[in-house]
């Protein structure tokens, strides 16, 4: 005998199939439909579609050929609109962080702080950043400051939100380590959690960053500083190549600003 | 002196990890815990600090209770007891350094230490703690980059960087090979007697047990069934500790020759 034979023993029955996902595929399709069939939705009909994209040339045509002539006027709101989105991301993400440790149950230090921070993050991030300028902008004047405000939350939502849910999953070992040496509950956040989710922290906030330069494009729309207010009155006056020139500088600089966080990101992390 | 009297621990899904454990520990012993695996070694270790609280019964530090022990008087008790782990818990993305300077935390100002800002008599406490486990030229290296057995002794820099008068080891060599674990368990030794630490081990491996268990605790489904002495310790005391014949598992082999 060579080859032994593992004994022998009843093997499981193989469980019944579940239909849990075709199910859920099944109720996707129907609210699909529902949103966009003719009586009860958005009568939305792809052919359509097809046939009226052309419908649209005339006026996209008058997009080419940019008119550089604008260019002198739109390097100062330019500039605004990405010192709206340092300073935002600056001052953002710095109450994100405190914020986003009080939002996980591993370094909470009770659960009311916990329930009430997860509260209130709950809230901030159930507007969307164009209406928090809106309202900012209503009480405060037209200006960058709501502009600067609006991000501010935004930011505080999207990084403590992700952080939170990082720390969440951290290496509880230096936890228990940290607070079997005495040391209390900051200095274990501090030097047991810090250490493990900064990479993330600061790619976290480098993505808010690039994010802050694109809305701080749209908040202008609605009176809150920055590149924005150009865009709204070259569009309400049909300068649609002029409207060409902002729209490639905004490309621009995104793509300059994702290259920069890029670079950062690779040295820090 | 750490002393248990009844005490008991029970966890909230009804497991009775310590049974009315009455048990005395002088200064300066090192004692070794040993039994299978949910016998209740790493809770009797984890209730001299308070990791694990007490459901039942006492136990106290030179006189001073731990149950009863307010938050900041628990974390004062803590700071002199140096705490070992089987997986090292060490922060792997700092340095070795930062790591063995959580050992201060417990004593160099809040404020100063959120902003790394040490004081040099604490960087000094802790390169000496580093100089002691014989890697002081490890200090700036990040912890990912050490292997198992140099990521144990700064685990055991930053115990001795507490100026712990006691040393609690959980498993300490159960990640590592066995010449490393001879290596640690040396080391271990070797600050027992010098520094006269109360050093706790718990330990699986019952070769390593007789060899540095200057008194050795048997423990089985959290009651205490042995207690004695390293080289009273024979086959037929494992045997009913482990309430089992004993099998090649439970050595680790390749004996202390290492060094």
């Amino acid at each position: 005998m060579t080859a032994a034979t593992a004994p022998r023993v009843a093997r499981p029955k193989r469980p019944s199939r579940s239909f849990v996902g075709l199910l859920a595929f099944l109720v996707f399709a129907v609210i699909t439909w529902w949103a966009a069939s003719e009586e009860y939705g958005l009568n939305f009909d792809i052919p359509e579609l097809l046939t009226n994209l052309t419908r649209g040339a005339d006026i996209l045509a008058e997009f080419w050929p940019p008119d550089f002539s604008v260019v002198s006027r739109t390097i100062a709101p330019l500039l605004e609109t990405v010192q709206i989105a340092v300073i935002a991301s600056l001052i953002g993400c710095s109450l994100a962080l405190p914020i986003a440790f009080l939002a996980s149950r591993v370094t909470a230090p009770n659960l009311v702080a916990y329930i009430l921070d997860r509260s209130i993050l709950s809230v901030v991030r159930a507007l969307p950043d164009v209406l928090y300028a809106i309202i900012f902008v209503a009480a405060l004047s037209i200006g960058p400051l709501p502009g600067i405000l609006a991000l501010i939350l935004f930011n505080i939502a999207v990084v403590a939100k992700l952080l939170s849910e990082t720390v969440d999953g951290v290496d509880q070992g230096p936890i228990e380590a940290a607070r079997a040496t005495g040391a209390n509950r900051l200095l274990t956040v501090r030097w047991a959690v810090l250490p493990q989710v900064l990479p993330n922290y600061v790619a976290y906030s480098l993505y808010a960053f690039e994010l802050n330069i694109r809305a701080s494009a749209v908040l202008g729309i609605v009176g809150a500083g920055g590149i924005g207010n150009l865009i709204n009155e070259f569009r309400r006056f049909f300068q649609y190549d002029a409207l060409m020139v902002v729209v490639i500088e905004i490309l621009v600089l995104v793509i300059i600003v994702e290259w920069i966080s890029i670079w950062l990101r690779r040295r820090l992390v | 002196m750490i002393r248990f009297e009844n005490a008991s621990v029970t966890y909230p899904g009804g497991v009775h990890a310590l049974k009315n454990l009455t048990l005395e520990i002088p200064d300066g012993q090192m004692m070794v815990i040993v039994g299978l695996s949910g016998a209740g070694k790493s809770t009797l270790i984890r209730a001299i600090n308070g990791l694990v609280p007490l459901t039942g019964g006492d136990l106290t530090i030179d006189g001073v209770s731990v149950p009863g022990a307010k938050p900041k008087q628990l974390r004062e008790i803590r700071s002199r007891i140096g705490m070992i782990f089987q997986t090292f818990n060490l922060v792997n993305r700092t340095t070795v350094l930062n790591n063995v300077l959580m050992g201060r935390l417990h004593d160099a100002g809040t404020m100063r230490s959120l902003l790394a800002w040490y004081k040099p008599a604490d960087i000094e406490i802790a390169m000496r703690a580093l100089e002691r486990v014989g890697i002081v030229e490890k200090a700036y290296v990040r912890a990912s980059n050490l292997s198992g057995g140099q990521q144990q002794r700064v685990g055991i820099a930053r115990a001795l960087a507490q100026e712990p008068k006691i040393i609690l080891a959980d498993e300490p060599v159960a990640s590592l090979d066995p010449p490393t674990s001879h290596v640690v368990m040396r080391d271990l030794q070797r600050i027992n007697r010098e520094l006269n630490m109360t050093t706790i081990i718990n330990l699986h491996f019952l070769d390593l047990a007789k060899v540095y268990g200057e008194r050795i605790i048997g423990m089985r489904a959290g009651e205490l069934v042995y207690d004695g002495t390293g080289d009273k310790a024979d086959e037929n005391v494992f045997r009913d500790i482990y309430g089992r014949s004993l099998t090649a598992d439970d050595l680790m082999g390749e004996a202390a020759a290492a060094g």
